[in-house]
């Protein structure tokens, strides 16, 4: 190991301590000492890392309140930062509440964590062409069929009980912390970005099962065969056109091919 | 690099912002007197979205540079060859006027500090810094320019002045040099040497960019926060540096408490304002 490498190793977990350490390494003056001014990089490196967890992780600000702090600081010490962005700090955090005590006995927290992380992902997700209503009329009826429908490709989905899309919506109008409420029934959130702006709504059990459907790439008659388990023919068809108009509607469509 | 890459000859572009999210709607509608813009690399060193729809429309209208934080020039692990591929690849969509980033490391053993940590002025770091910079100019097909960080530390192990390792690393590995005059004034408070000194020993040919911002007093230390106006000893260092440079592009670099744009239009006239004399003057 050069001296340069054993040198940075050294600086490295000066930076990462808790407690402010010694070097030899570092000469003080009669303006600091050699503590003082290694401290001023410990304070720094949390501060920064905070501050970017927090523009990240709106939502869960809102909901944990005062003990966004400690959730932040106790993330910090079990996951040093990795990535050269610091936004992507972040991506680890709804595991850590998933599985970090006391966070994993409030799982909103995780589940909050999942909707923020996904909100700033889909953000800046690759571009992709968005299906328009003209495109759709396009399409000859005899190809309906064989239609298979694309979805974005970066589409989020997650189910959680708690209402944590409130949260969220609360931090980004800047209003009251909301009630957090658990609901009896599992609740699907849809994230994705319409063009270039973020959007997130709940779906109902339908319409997860074919989105989820589509997303695997399954035809469209093979869709109309997942909602017609549960209604009949006539009203599958109706509820998927609908579900199809609001897909177009909101952007949700990159295209089509025939299968 | 090749031959050509080397020599190219790198424009004038006068007096110009760092690119913040805050003044974009602003900027487009109404420029004013700013003549080209500075992106931070890493912000839209993304697939895609709204920063790369809007540092398109930017594009248009500007000349923009690339300004980075996370090349890690100084660090003893390897080349992030992922982040150098993403760095070219933003270069080439953008066309930058050039790309630049800062004589530091910020991080080892795969774990980022995302602070600009000072390197120890040796010959052994000296050595290290001009083989990976070489190795970025040919990853980048292009001459970079470095940035002189503001320090807290001292290493004992330092043999050169900061600025002698800085000017000793431009001309080992021919790259360029972004001053920016805050750092210098911030570090030369912070370890007790003049900054007068600092801007003898550059070489002038060298440099192609300064930066200009506004720094904290804390208890004992200056703290370089670049959220503050500009001050006094700062703007008569700049002076300095115009006198002994000439022509180099300059900007303001505001990077918290971002104020309304016509707060630093002020700021960048000022600046317009002492440099053209002495501009003048030297023609």
């Amino acid at each position: 190991m050069s001296s340069l490498q054993a040198l940075q190793q050294k600086m490295l977990q000066a930076v990462l301590s808790e407690i402010t350490p010694t070097l030899s390494e570092l000469r003080g003056d009669e303006r600091a000492d050699a503590a003082t001014r290694m401290d001023i990089y410990r304070h720094g490196y949390r501060v920064r890392l905070r501050e970017a967890l927090a523009v990240e992780y709106p939502g869960l600000a809102l909901m944990a309140g005062r003990s966004f702090a400690t959730l932040l600081e106790n993330y910090l010490e079990a996951h040093p930062s990795g990535h050269y962005n610091i936004r992507w700090h972040g991506a680890g955090l709804a595991a850590f509440l998933d599985y970090g005590l006391p966070w994993r006995d409030k799982p909103a927290m995780a589940d909050m964590a999942r909707l923020d992380w996904a909100i700033s992902t889909v953000f800046d997700a690759p571009d992709e062409p968005v299906l328009g209503m003209a495109d759709m009329a396009a399409i000859p009826p005899t190809a309906w069929p064989t239609l298979v429908l694309e979805p974005q490709q970066h589409v989020q989905i997650f189910s959680t009980p708690h209402n944590v899309e409130v949260f969220r919506r609360a931090a980004d109008q800047e209003l009251m912390r909301p009630r957090l409420r658990r609901y009896g029934k599992t609740r699907h959130l849809l994230i994705w970005r319409h063009e270039l702006t973020v959007r997130y709504r709940t779906m109902d059990d339908d319409e997860l099962a074919v989105l989820t459907q589509a997303v695997a790439g399954k035809t469209f008659a093979e869709l109309c065969e997942c909602l017609g388990d549960a209604q009949d023919e006539g009203a599958a068809m109706t509820r998927l056109a609908q579900l199809l108009h609001d897909w177009v509607a909101s952007g949700l469509l990159r295209g089509y091919r025939l299968d | 690099m090749n031959k050509d890459t080397a020599t190219r000859q790198l424009p004038y572009l006068g007096f110009g912002l760092g690119l913040r999210v805050e003044h974009y709607e602003t900027l487009l509608e109404n420029p004013g007197p700013v003549e080209w813009l500075e992106v931070i690399s890493e912000n839209y060193m993304i697939p895609g979205g709204r920063p790369l729809a809007w540092l398109e429309k930017f594009r248009e209208r500007f000349p923009l540079v690339m300004h980075g934080v996370s090349m890690s020039i100084g660090s003893t692990d390897p080349l992030d060859q992922d982040y150098l591929k993403r760095l070219a690849a933003l270069a080439r969509r953008i066309e930058p006027k050039w790309v630049s980033d800062h004589l530091c490391w910020t991080g080892v053993q795969g774990v980022n500090l995302h602070d600009l940590m000072p390197l120890p002025y040796t010959e052994e770091a000296l050595t290290h810094v001009v083989d990976r910079v070489r190795r970025v100019q040919d990853a980048l097909g292009r001459r970079i320019l470095l940035e002189n960080v503001s320090s807290y530390i001292t290493y004992a192990d330092s043999q050169l002045s900061e600025w002698e390792f800085l000017a000793a690393i431009a001309e080992r590995a021919d790259c360029l040099i972004l001053l920016d005059i805050n750092n210098i004034y911030v570090s030369a408070h912070n370890h007790g040497f003049s900054p007068l000194a600092y801007l003898d020993g550059i070489p002038a040919a060298r440099v192609q960019q300064f930066h200009l911002a506004g720094h904290e007093h804390g208890e004992q230390l200056i703290i370089d926060t670049h959220d503050a106006p500009i001050v006094q000893s700062v703007w008569d260092l700049y002076v300095e540096a115009v006198r002994r440079y000439g022509h180099v592009s300059t900007m303001i670099e505001r990077d918290d408490h971002i104020p309304p744009l016509e707060e630093l239009l002020v700021e960048l006239n000022h600046a317009r304002e002492l440099a053209l004399p002495l501009l003048r003057e030297a023609a």
